[in-house]
């Protein structure tokens, strides 16, 4: 079918302001997904998945600029003994990167490996990412495999004894980055990946994710504190027999922020856990789209979302499972919640459940609403004073989001970062 | 078995519903056609059609002219896409819009002149003999006396309305129940005022296309501050082939005023698929309350998916006043397809909507059905209790939405979705939209999907019952909440009904 | 120490009269029990005291030695030595039981001018206190309430009172749902913290309680007012009698 003209009109005139990397090994799946974007078209407000969220400053040609926002806290991730690879503006920085050597992993950058005629990762690029266009179209993250120049592509044969980081640092407020990778976890090898920073006045990332049968992979991600930047993040993952993926996001301010995670089990016993974080002030606009499919059996799949809005800012959750025939004995969950610390905040949510198997066990729930009164006033009359008291009762909101992640040091981490938020905001 | 006895069966089942669905065979009860002579208006939709339609009903010219503007909006639009229901093409140039038994020409003097085929499908409806009397049009019938509950009954016959029985009863009380088509002619000012006041005319394809079209369908008028003395009901059974039925039913319920409303559907068994696109307006001023219980049970097509009625319904409640009420409980076990979003608009401070529902798909059935609670008014609070059950190779969808507009202070929602699978042929969905836009409003949202009960059916089977009716039993008590929110003598329908749409689910 | 005069308060939403003119004197060291009937406004005089929102004083006063308590935060009462034991402890997901009870402490610390305790001393002070009141570790792992039994959650109001050793301790039926050796331990824990010096409004509907924790002074309340004020012998007259001779003999 052809697109409406609106949409036509507008994918021409971003596409127009990008020029296809040509030769190498990745050039086929590059042309492969211009077309896929050409055919479905940048996303528009009248898309049933962008109902919520207004696309507009994601697909036009020129990124809105964005303010550098400085502030003395360290990185989130500086204290824990990481390989450091970093990004300025979403170019990799060979200087403040560690070397990329370590024990379990292969790590190369995306431009070095398009070069050569043949790489592990060719069978993966814009591979998982065009798998996930069906049912729903994912139009940026396709634009993201035709046109992305850098990021890392890392293959996992062990249990490398650190954690890969990857630092997004923003230093130009008109900077439009994208940045594709490709992770494979091979069978039984595991590894713990954190990401954190802007990346970018606008930042299209796309992450394609294979996990063999028995791997598994932890990734953190904290989206920076600049209050002007948009981004719109893409994770593409396949699951096989037995693996485990578990993902957290951390979202504090930022203007725009579309984060969607599309996640495939495919092999018997496998367990996913996505699970997100977000306070948001002001003109804060976030949206999780989430999209899980069941196919193999006895799959464990988790959905944990919490979001503390005020001041005007929106909060959006879309999220999906999707349970074949083939997938008996699966065990699906979802919770969606936002609290809302005064009247001017919304909540925009469409959990859904599309089950094909009757065996099965799947759940979700929604709730939205401001603090309560009941409990504010039991810490009241203990003597903490009603500011301290909101704080405590928001902290107890976003703990079942942040205890999600495994580790307890990070969970502490992240819950520090909330709290600082809150304590800027008195 | 000591252990055996400890085990409970869902709460809720008593051996009333055990009886019942013991008691119950057959397939599909209402399957029968009578073959009456019937009077056509020619195949397809024009300007024509729509002029007949209105000169047959002895139409105003307001009326007509309400009806084209209706007739041309509907060329301009799309038939919606976006629910989980597929079908195919519905060619709405091969369809009969205006359909009646010809015997309705001359009015009969006493039951013997009244085509006894007629008479037959009612009394097959389980319809008492004075209201068979009164439906069927004979003189004076209204003074015949009565039998057994009082339920004043408005029946559709196709396109056509025949009759309501306990008129002057009604009217003592001062309330108007009668076909819409004689509230267009006896009461213009109350039509003029309300009709597409709530479901305005270019509102959705099938709506737009119901507004031109619209045959019949009933009229209800409460006054203030009275409480309706007897339940209303209207019977809908589409009958003729080809046809398709488009009744209207426009209710008012007036300051501090009270009336339940009940309404059955069933249709003929044929292997080509029928359509009816119905709309209900309901307006309820302050303090009044509106219950409106559905049970639909239109010819859901055979266990191969051919044939049956492809169900498009618009129907919208708008509690317009303060502490107004509406409840809507539906039975949704029959058509082959099922459009239906039965909506509350909570305009009014402190008002209120519940929505309880069950549907049940089987074979290759498809329901994609929900509610909209729309929360204007300060403190205004809804209800939403779905029960989904899926057997087969249908597909059942939960589609809902929950509104809280910025001055909904305090508004409430809580919502309960539940999906049962049979079997691994079939599929059960939920899709709910929630937008909160003030934080003083609460959402809560629950859903689950899950298969029946081993345990509990284990459990039946070991007292004796076979799989199809331990099935029926356990499902029953999975729907208990909404049973217990239907009148009386629904309720006992539908948990048989749970029953035979289930027949051939399990083995 | 509480001193409530001709306190009168109505529903903030509704026109509704629901304390209409109550005096009481609380001295310190004393037991005072309140009864009376449903809805004669015992539990209404407990949440105003503590400052729960919804309700608006139209006339009368209430001071804590000397201190107006009706212009004071709910957590400034809380400084202030006023404790409410409700009848209805919330429940606070997410909440661990030693974190709320460690920044209660250390919150009524900080307005006092005090140092925070330190993470051990309240620990050793937290396990004391909850081991007279047979509260395991387990419970203080828990969010506050959530999934405690009856008689836990009480406890657990009594450990709270224990922490944070107010002047002024108001017990808002806190005998409702108990059994027997429940209703003991909590008993135990309330005449633990019976040193001469502290006051005790204890609220409830039945004698049963105030055999376990003997009253100074009994009154009784009825229809926002106290219409009877007499020695512990007038709470038996209640457990004997029932309400309805007291009403009628004021009537």
């Amino acid at each position: 079918m052809a697109l409406a003209n609106l949409k036509q009109t507008a994918t021409e005139a971003r596409l127009s302001e990008l020029t296809l990397p040509v030769g190498g090994c990745l050039a086929e799946a590059r042309r492969a997904a211009l077309s896929r974007v050409q055919t479905m078209g940048l996303p528009g407000r009248r898309d049933e998945y962008w109902k919520y969220t207004r696309p507009d400053t994601l697909t036009q040609a020129i990124a809105p600029t964005a303010a550098v926002f400085q502030h003395d806290e360290a990185p989130i991730f500086d204290e824990f003994d990481c390989l450091k690879i970093v990004f300025v503006d979403g170019v990799f920085d060979a200087e403040a990167s560690d070397d990329l050597q370590l024990e379990g992993v292969q790590i190369d950058r995306l431009s070095d490996i398009e070069s050569q005629d043949i790489h592990w990762s060719k069978d993966l690029y814009g591979v998982l990412e065009a798998r996930g266009q069906d049912p729903v179209p994912r139009p940026l993250a396709a634009l993201n495999t035709a046109f992305a120049k850098d990021g890392v592509v890392i293959r996992v044969t062990g249990k490398p004894s650190k954690p890969i980081n990857l630092i997004y640092n923003h230093q130009s407020e008109s900077s439009d980055a994208m940045l594709h990778h490709v992770i494979r976890i091979d069978a039984g090898a595991e590894v713990t990946v954190l990401e954190n920073g802007p990346a970018a006045a606008r930042f299209n990332k796309c992450s394609e994710i294979d996990i063999a049968d028995g791997g598994a992979l932890h990734m953190i991600c904290a989206q920076g504190r600049d209050h002007e930047r948009r981004a719109a993040t893409h994770l593409f993952a396949r699951l096989g027999e037995k693996s485990v993926f578990k993902c957290f996001t951390l979202t504090v301010n930022g203007v725009l922020t579309r984060n969607e995670a599309v996640v495939e089990l495919l092999g018997d016993d496998a367990v996913v856990h996505i699970a997100g974080a977000c306070v948001g002030d002001g003109d804060f606009h976030h949206d999780d789209t989430v999209f899980i499919t069941h196919v193999a059996e006895n799959c464990e799949s988790r959905q944990v979302f919490k979001k503390v809005l005020r001041n005007g800012a929106t909060g959006v959750f879309q999220g999906k499972i999707l349970v074949k025939s083939t997938a008996q004995k699966t065990d699906g969950y979802q919770i969606s919640q936002a609290l809302m610390l005064d009247d001017d905040s919304q909540f925009l949510a469409k959990p859904e459940l599309e089950i094909y198997a009757d065996d099965v066990a799947c759940s979700h729930g929604t709730t939205s609403g401001a603090i309560d009164e009941e409990a504010l006033f039991y810490l009241q009359s203990r003597g903490v004073p009603r500011r301290d008291a909101t704080n405590l009762l928001t902290l107890a909101f976003l703990a079942e989001a942040v205890s999600e992640i495994g580790n307890q040091d990070i969970v502490d981490t992240i819950v520090c970062r909330l709290e600082n938020w809150l304590i800027r905001r008195l | 078995m000591a252990a055996l006895d400890q085990t409970q069966v869902k709460e809720g089942i008593d051996q009333e519903t055990v009886d019942a669905v013991r008691e119950v065979g057959g397939a599909y009860k209402h399957g029968w056609a009578t073959d009456i002579e019937m009077e056509y208006a020619p195949k397809g939709l024009t300007t024509d059609i729509v002029r007949l339609i209105s000169q047959k009903n002895e139409e105003p010219q307001w009326m007509l002219d309400w009806r084209l503007q209706a007739y041309d909006r509907w060329l301009t639009k799309e038939e919606p896409s976006w629910a989980m229901v597929d079908y195919p093409e519905i060619d709405f140039q091969d369809q009969y819009y205006y359909a009646r038994p010809k015997s309705m020409e001359v009015k009969p003097k006493s039951l013997d002149e009244v085509d006894p085929k007629l008479l037959e499908t009612y009394k097959k409806l389980g319809i008492p003999l004075k209201e068979q009397m009164i439906l069927a049009g004979v003189e004076g019938a209204e003074n015949a006396p009565a039998e057994g509950r009082k339920v004043a009954v408005d029946a559709v016959f196709d396109s056509v309305s025949l009759g309501t029985t306990f008129k002057a009863e009604l009217a003592e009380a001062g309330v108007i129940f009668c076909s819409i088509s004689e509230a267009i002619r006896e009461h213009p000012e109350l039509v003029k005022k309300y009709l597409g006041t709530v479901v305005p005319v270019s509102d959705n394809f099938y709506a737009t296309l119901n507004s031109a079209v619209f045959s019949d369908g009933s009229f209800v008028y409460v006054p203030p501050g009275v409480r309706c003395p007897m339940e209303l009901s209207t019977y809908f059974r589409i009958n003729a082939e080809n046809t398709g039925q488009f009744e209207r039913t426009l209710i008012i319920a007036d300051k501090g005023s009270y009336v339940s409303y009940l309404e059955g559907c069933t249709a003929p068994a044929r292997d080509i698929a029928q359509l009816h696109a119905a709309v209900v307006e309901i307006i309820i001023e302050e303090d009044a309350e509106v219950k409106y219980s559905t049970v639909q049970n239109w010819y859901p097509g055979d266990e191969n998916g051919k044939g049956g009625i492809y169900n498009f319904v618009t129907k919208r409640a708008d509690c317009r006043g303060d502490r107004a009420k509406i409840m809507w409980t539906q039975v949704e076990t029959g058509s082959a397809v099922t459009w239906k979003y039965p909506s509350c608009i909570l305009r009014g401070d402190d008002s209120q909507g519940e929505f309880y529902s069950i549907a049940i798909t089987n074979n290759y059935q498809q329901a994609d059905t929900g509610t909209k609670m729309v929360h204007l008014g300060k403190n205004t609070k809804s209800r939403i209790v779905s029960k989904g059950i899926s057997a087969g190779h249908a597909q059942n969808t939960y589609r809902g939405l929950v509104s809280m507009h910025p001055k909904a202070k305090n508004a409430r929602n809580y919502t309960q979705c539940d999906s049962l699978l049979i079997g691994n042929k079939c599929g059960a969905h939920t899709v709910p939209y929630i937008e909160v836009k003030n934080n003083s409003a609460r959402v809560e949202h629950e859903a689950t999907t899950s298969k029946v009960d081993d345990d509990q059916l284990f459990y039946c089977r070991s007292r004796g019952m076979d799989e199809e009716a331990a099935v029926a039993l356990v499902v029953n008590g999975f729907c208990k909440d909404v049973l217990q929110a239907l009148p009386m003598e629904f309720a006992m329908e539908a948990q048989q009904l749970v029953a035979i749409s289930l027949e051939g689910s399990v083995g | 120490m509480l001193n409530i005069k001709n306190l009168h308060v109505k529903l903030e939403d509704e026109d509704k009269q629901i304390l209409k003119g109550v005096n009481l004197t609380v001295e310190a060291g004393k037991v005072h029990a309140i009864m009376g009937p449903n809805g004669s406004g015992k539990s209404t005089l407990s949440y105003v005291l503590s400052g729960k929102g919804g309700y608006e004083v139209t006339d009368g006063s209430a001071s804590l030695d000397g201190q107006d308590l009706l212009e004071l935060e709910a957590e400034e009462r809380a400084t202030a030595g006023l404790f409410l034991a409700f009848q209805y402890p919330v429940e606070i997901p997410g909440v661990g039981n030693m974190t709320f009870l460690r920044t209660a402490v250390n919150a009524q610390r900080k307005a006092r001018g005090e140092d925070p305790m330190s993470a051990a001393d309240f620990l050793k002070e937290v396990r004391k206190t909850a081991k007279s009141l047979k509260i395991d570790a387990e419970m203080l792992k828990r969010p506050v309430n959530v999934g405690f039994s009856g008689g836990e959650k009480k406890r657990n109001e009594i450990l709270q009172m224990a922490m944070l050793s107010p002047k002024m301790c108001i017990l808002d039926e806190t005998d409702s749902g108990l059994d027997v050796d429940a209703m003991k331990l909590v008993a135990e824990g309330v005449n633990a913290l019976r040193d001469g010096k502290r006051g005790f409004l204890v609220i409830t509907h039945y004698q049963r309680l105030l055999d376990h924790i003997k009253p100074d002074v009994v009154h009784i309340m009825a229809n926002g007012r106290i219409i009877k004020t007499g020695g512990p012998e007038l709470a038996l007259e209640v457990e004997n009698n029932g309400y309805a001779g007291i009403l009628a003999e004021v009537e």
